[in-house]
């Protein structure tokens, strides 16, 4: 059960401006934001690994992760053009205006991980959910050990964040590997299945926390991969999604077994996933 | 304890009419089936009506109702956003007790959890109840089963037990009492206590005779759920009979999912429309660009019944989530409402005991 955060913005969305637009990759885009009223803008502090709900007037409400780091970053949301919503978002131009209520959820447990070394394992815009985390982690250097990206995605053309991946490689003591799914023509980075990447990596197991995003079908490989190093089940976390309405655990859209994401998750150890009895 | 003569109950939905807007047991055709709803005149109130054939949850949580309006302006790029004042109070007359315990059940997960729900707080707020004991079952009912009835117990302002002519009249607030000045009610004398213990005594007595459609035990139900003793076949064997209709979730006292939709309205505007789900509908958990991570229906089935109960929801209700109205029974066009689900489970237990 997670603890509201104060200030939340819970029934009535208040209005946000689009600042600014970034195509990411095929069908997302990143929209930059800021709070119409001051006051609210203020008072909206998130924690890494929360989401909002997002409002595009006249189209609905969707559940989308927050990308930002709590502290020193530009809010911002990552959304792929998917059901009518999203479409309805991809149409507005900078200037337009967005509802948002949240956030809502309970966040990463970053000080439950101190101290230790951080993986993060992406595939795709898994990588969305666990950026917030990785940008508040570089924040706070000294106090974790080793720091590793293993992200991986259909073709380089699909590398979310590419520009951020690129200052990243530059930060002396952040492993990052990047690979994609199949050769390409001018690739001269890693090629294959984000876990085949856990191996080359030489990912540590003592005192080693690892943070998983993406397609079921990669969760699970990489999970394998990860316990099969030696990873114990609750050093593996993980971000789930759902269909949501409410995002205040009433609606029950989101139940996964006895849990609802929107209040107890949406951020899980694998040790609690294996237990909700239904797929991810 | 008060007493008022059973002719006095016109007076007492009046008295109420003047501050509350009145919500009970009416008859509104020929074919005598009772509904609880809106009764624009107090005299339509039938304390003597069976168990309506809808829960009263349709006060406090609307099949469908606008949480909030919205217009955005195109051109101007600016948006008003508008949440409706929600306070006319509501009086409920003639709440049995099964459902009175459902009505608690949403209190404490709308308003007890994490965060309160705004849209249910409002409508709850400034409630004058008045519940009725049940003094005989009906064929349905298994609220013995459940811990809820069939006299309410908590979360009134009155509640009225039928003896003969009179009702005896409980007070469970000073509103109560206020409500039984005005209406310059008798003192109902020592023995009223003792009275009233023994017409529910003998109305649960009449169970075994009466409510015959229903028997269902759920205790041990409820351990065998919560500890996952319930094998896959006996879930699917369920699910099989599922028709995907919702009707059980429509008609649950305790049922409180819900939908949120935003409709345009042709002024130009936008409401945000809340209106009842089911668990049991496919598009219920599918998210967009079609993945589902709830596909068969016996995983749907096996929800709704975790939900009614699983230890791990009556913690939110502070009771089991079933209030023995046996409402589900009479609409499920399978067989499968809660107390015939709880009958098959109960077989299955004995059957593997015996092995």
């Amino acid at each position: 059960m997670s603890v509201p955060n104060a200030g939340a913005i819970v029934t009535v969305p208040e209005i946000a401006v689009i600042d600014e637009i970034k195509d990411e990759i095929e069908d997302v885009r990143t929209y930059y934001f800021s709070f119409e009223n001051n006051d609210v803008g203020r008072d909206f502090r998130v924690k890494s690994g929360q989401f909002v709900m997002c409002t595009v007037f006249g189209a609905g409400e969707f559940a989308v992760s927050l990308p930002f780091s709590p502290e020193n970053d530009r809010p911002h949301l990552s959304v792929r053009r998917v059901g009518h919503v999203t479409r309805a978002l991809h149409e507005l131009r900078a200037g337009d205006k967005i509802g948002l209520r949240g956030p809502f959820g309970n966040g990463f447990p970053f000080d439950a991980i101190k101290g230790r070394n951080v993986v993060y394992v992406a595939g795709g815009i898994g990588l969305i959910p666990l950026r917030s985390s990785i940008v508040h982690v570089l924040q706070h250097r000294p106090e974790f050990g080793r720091i590793i990206l293993l992200y991986g995605a259909r073709s380089s053309k699909d590398h979310m964040y590419k520009y951020m991946i690129d200052e990243w490689k530059k930060i002396p003591g952040f492993e990052v590997h990047v690979a994609v799914d199949r050769p390409e023509e001018g690739w001269t980075g890693e090629v294959g299945f984000v876990h085949t990447l856990v191996g080359p990596a030489s990912v540590p197991v003592k005192d080693t926390v690892a943070f998983v995003c993406g397609p079921p079908l990669m969760f699970n490989s990489v999970i394998k991969e990860l316990l099969a190093a030696g990873l114990k089940d609750d050093a593996i976390i993980s971000t789930l999604e759902r269909h949501m309405k409410c995002g205040i655990g009433k609606c029950q859209h989101c139940a996964i077994g006895r849990t609802l994401v929107c209040t107890d998750g949406p951020v899980y150890t694998y040790r609690q996933i294996k237990t909700l009895g239904e797929q991810i | 304890m008060y007493i008022m003569p059973k002719n006095q109950s016109g007076a007492l939905a009046a008295a109420l009419a003047e501050d509350y807007d009145l919500y009970g047991p009416i008859l509104p055709d020929a074919s005598g089936e009772p509904l609880f709803d809106r009764a624009e005149d107090p005299a339509a109130i039938r304390l003597d009506a069976a168990i309506s054939y809808n829960p009263p949850k349709s006060v406090v949580f609307p099949q469908a109702e606008r949480i909030l309006s919205y217009r955005y302006d195109k051109d101007s790029r600016t948006a008003a956003i508008v949440r409706d004042d929600l306070v006319r109070p509501k009086a409920l007359v003639g709440i049995r007790a099964c459902d009175l315990s459902g009505l608690l059940c949403l209190d404490r997960f709308y308003l007890g959890q994490e965060y309160v729900d705004e849209v249910y707080r409002d409508h709850r707020k400034k409630m004058f109840i008045v519940a009725n004991t049940c003094v005989r079952p009906f064929p349905q009912c298994f609220c013995v089963c459940t811990d809820s009835g069939p006299a309410p117990r908590e979360g009134f302002d009155v509640a009225l037990t039928g003896v003969g002519d009179d009702y005896l009249f409980e007070t469970g607030s000073e509103k109560g009492e206020a409500l039984a000045r005005k209406l310059g009610l008798k003192e109902a004398g020592p023995g009223a206590a003792a009275l009233k213990a023994k017409t529910v005594d003998a109305s649960i007595a009449r169970f075994d005779a009466e409510a015959t459609q229903n028997k269902a035990w759920i205790s041990r139900v409820m351990n065998r759920i919560t500890m996952g003793f319930i094998g896959n076949d006996v879930w699917e064997y369920i699910g099989d009979q599922c028709f995907e209709c919702g009707a059980c979730s429509f008609v649950c006292p305790t049922c409180s999912c819900f939908n949120i939709e935003d409709v345009n309205t042709r002024e130009g505007g936008t409401d945000r429309k809340r209106s009842w789900d089911s668990c049991s509908y496919e598009g219920y958990t599918r998210m967009a660009g079609d993945h589902n991570p709830r596909h068969p229906v016996e995983d749907r089935r096996n929800k709704r019944f975790f939900c009614k109960l699983s230890f791990s929801q009556s913690k939110k209700y502070l009771r089991p989530g079933c209030v023995g109205c046996g409402r589900c029974n009479r609409v499920c066009p399978g067989d499968i409402g809660i107390a015939n689900v709880v009958t098959y489970i109960r077989r299955e237990i004995t059957k593997a005991g015996a092995k």
